[in-house]
């Protein structure tokens, strides 16, 4: 019942935001009450945490709504420390709102489908002598590996992201915290 | 596990028959979301996909589709798995026991062979290079979004009359009393039952559009009601927002000004039944609450995409049957 306060009362602030001439409001779509029932009410948008800036570049694009819908996703993390190493600048540009479909593509190569545990990967990857190449709703692959016992995830361009927390269940998917922000190909 | 073939005519008959029928098919495909997800149909599937660069081969079927009922059914009680012939394009289809019925493609001798792009081979329909005849093959299919979108309203072209939904859309879109759905360059083409009109187009899945940013407007080509099937109930019209598929993802619209409010699924349509497992689909994945029906095997592996549970041969890589897993 408390989630649905929160719902109603989230719904009520968005409909103040949006704009008439179409703009997105600052907060984004809430789902549907059918779609939040589906969500369970741990969802991976709900449990994002210390992960500020990820949370807050998932709003800028409307992704939130897709972070507390049914899923599941697989979702990989970049903490604040691996958007901080990022160029100078970077973060400030894409949340820019001509960036948005950069950075929509950016998050989303972070999102995989349905639920991936660290030992599911880890598996994949013992299975296809030491890497697996893995699909990401962004479009393009991942290819995951293995440092000892962490799992290091390749982008397109080269650069390495380990997990540093794996396996945090939520109600519609599971995160692994990553220490760098990947990249996916530019199109 | 108990497996029979069953020959496609007799196939057929079961699944039509009045006391196993489903849900006529659901009234969905329209607006309002009153079709859900357990009306999973399966249909096998082609198709080129440029998700990660990465051409994937996709198998067609056709004519005589030899099928296969799993009658394991204590394994997948409880689920809801739903299996259509494809030929008559009627999408009869049948729910036995709340699941199970699954094509098996297997050990399908009449298939023809791969090909390119979902849906069955473009030349089978008197097409030129995958085309109509006059008509240059385009980086996105032959007809540009101006050109497909003049075939709204009118009837539908022959060389599509036949051209079943395969891949992932012939579980997202499944003809009902209302409407057909048939598929060509790149498009997607819901026709009116009622007057064999084209009403809506639906582009096709392209994981090098990238995806709509909130903000713009939902491009009014696509602006209609088109939320796949499994994801329907969920997000219907008529409420706060108005949803549209497109681009790989749902959208939330503002239903005055049709701007984009937020992205509130992301879709894939890497998989369906008759295409092989793509590579990059190594890793389970299958969601929490599935995994003790749905569990590796030497003889099974299951994967999850877009709503639904796929099972694919270990061996061979190819996709035999899907499950509902939403709702």
């Amino acid at each position: 019942m408390k989630f649905r306060t929160q719902f109603a009362a989230a719904t009520a602030v968005t409909l103040l935001l949006v704009s008439a001439c179409g703009k997105p409001a600052d907060k984004a779509a809430t789902p549907t009450e059918t779609a939040a029932k589906a969500a369970g009410g741990d969802t991976i948008a709900s449990g994002l945490g210390d992960a500020t800036k990820f949370s807050a570049a998932a709003k800028a694009v409307g992704l939130d709504a897709t972070l507390g819908g049914p899923g599941p996703y697989t979702v990989l993390v970049p903490t604040d420390a691996a958007f901080g190493k990022l160029p100078a600048g970077a973060v400030d540009t894409l949340m820019k709102p001509d960036s948005r479909a950069r950075l929509t593509g950016i998050l989303s190569y972070h999102i995989l489908p349905g639920t991936m545990l660290a030992a599911d990967i880890a598996k994949a990857i013992d299975g296809g002598g030491g890497k697996a190449e893995i699909a990401t709703m962004g479009g393009g692959n991942l290819t995951a590996t293995k440092d000892g016992d962490k799992i290091v995830f390749t982008d397109a361009a080269g650069t390495k992201a380990t997990v540093t927390a794996a396996d945090e269940k939520r109600s519609n998917g599971v995160v692994h915290m990553v220490d760098s922000v990947l990249m996916p190909a530019r199109k | 596990m108990t497996k029979f073939l069953l020959a496609a005519g007799v196939a057929a008959l079961a699944v039509s028959a009045p006391a196993l029928a489903g849900p006529g098919g659901g009234h969905g495909g329209g607006h309002g979301g009153d079709q859900h997800a357990q009306n999973a149909g399966e249909h096998g599937g082609g198709g080129d996909k440029h998700g990660g660069g990465m051409k994937q081969e996709m198998r067609a079927e056709h004519g005589r589709m030899a099928m296969r009922e799993n009658a394991d059914h204590g394994r997948m009680k409880g689920d809801r798995v739903r299996m259509a012939s494809r030929h008559d394009g009627g999408r009869s289809a049948s729910r036995m026991n709340d699941v199970v019925r699954m094509r098996d493609l297997a050990n399908d001798g009449d298939r023809r062979g791969y090909q390119s792009g979902y849906g069955l081979d473009r030349r089978s329909l008197g097409l030129v290079d995958g085309c109509p005849p006059g008509l240059a093959a385009k980086h996105n299919g032959c007809l540009p979004p101006g050109q497909a979108k003049k075939l709204v309203g009118v009837a539908l072209p022959s060389a599509y009359a036949r051209s079943m939904l395969s891949g992932p859309y012939s579980n997202w879109y499944r003809d009902d009393q209302r409407y057909q759905y048939r598929m060509g360059d790149d498009y997607i083409y819901r026709v009116d039952r009622s007057n064999n009109l084209v009403n809506a187009l639906i582009p096709y899945v392209s994981r090098d559009y990238g995806y709509y940013p909130v903000g713009q407007m939902y491009p009014s080509d696509f602006n209609y009601y088109n939320v796949p099937n499994q994801y329907q109930s969920y997000y219907p019209d008529g409420g706060q927002y108005d949803y549209r598929y497109g681009n790989n993802a749902i959208y939330s619209l503002d239903p005055k000004t049709q701007a984009i409010q937020s992205i509130v699924a992301l879709l894939a349509g890497d998989l369906g039944v008759g295409q092989q497992l793509p590579q990059n689909y190594g890793v389970y994945n299958v969601p929490l609450q599935y995994r003790d029906r749905y569990a590796d095997s030497a003889t099974d592996m299951y994967r999850y995409n877009d709503g639904y549970i796929y099972r694919a041969d270990p061996t061979s890589r190819l996709i035999t049957a899907v499950i509902s897993a939403l709702g």
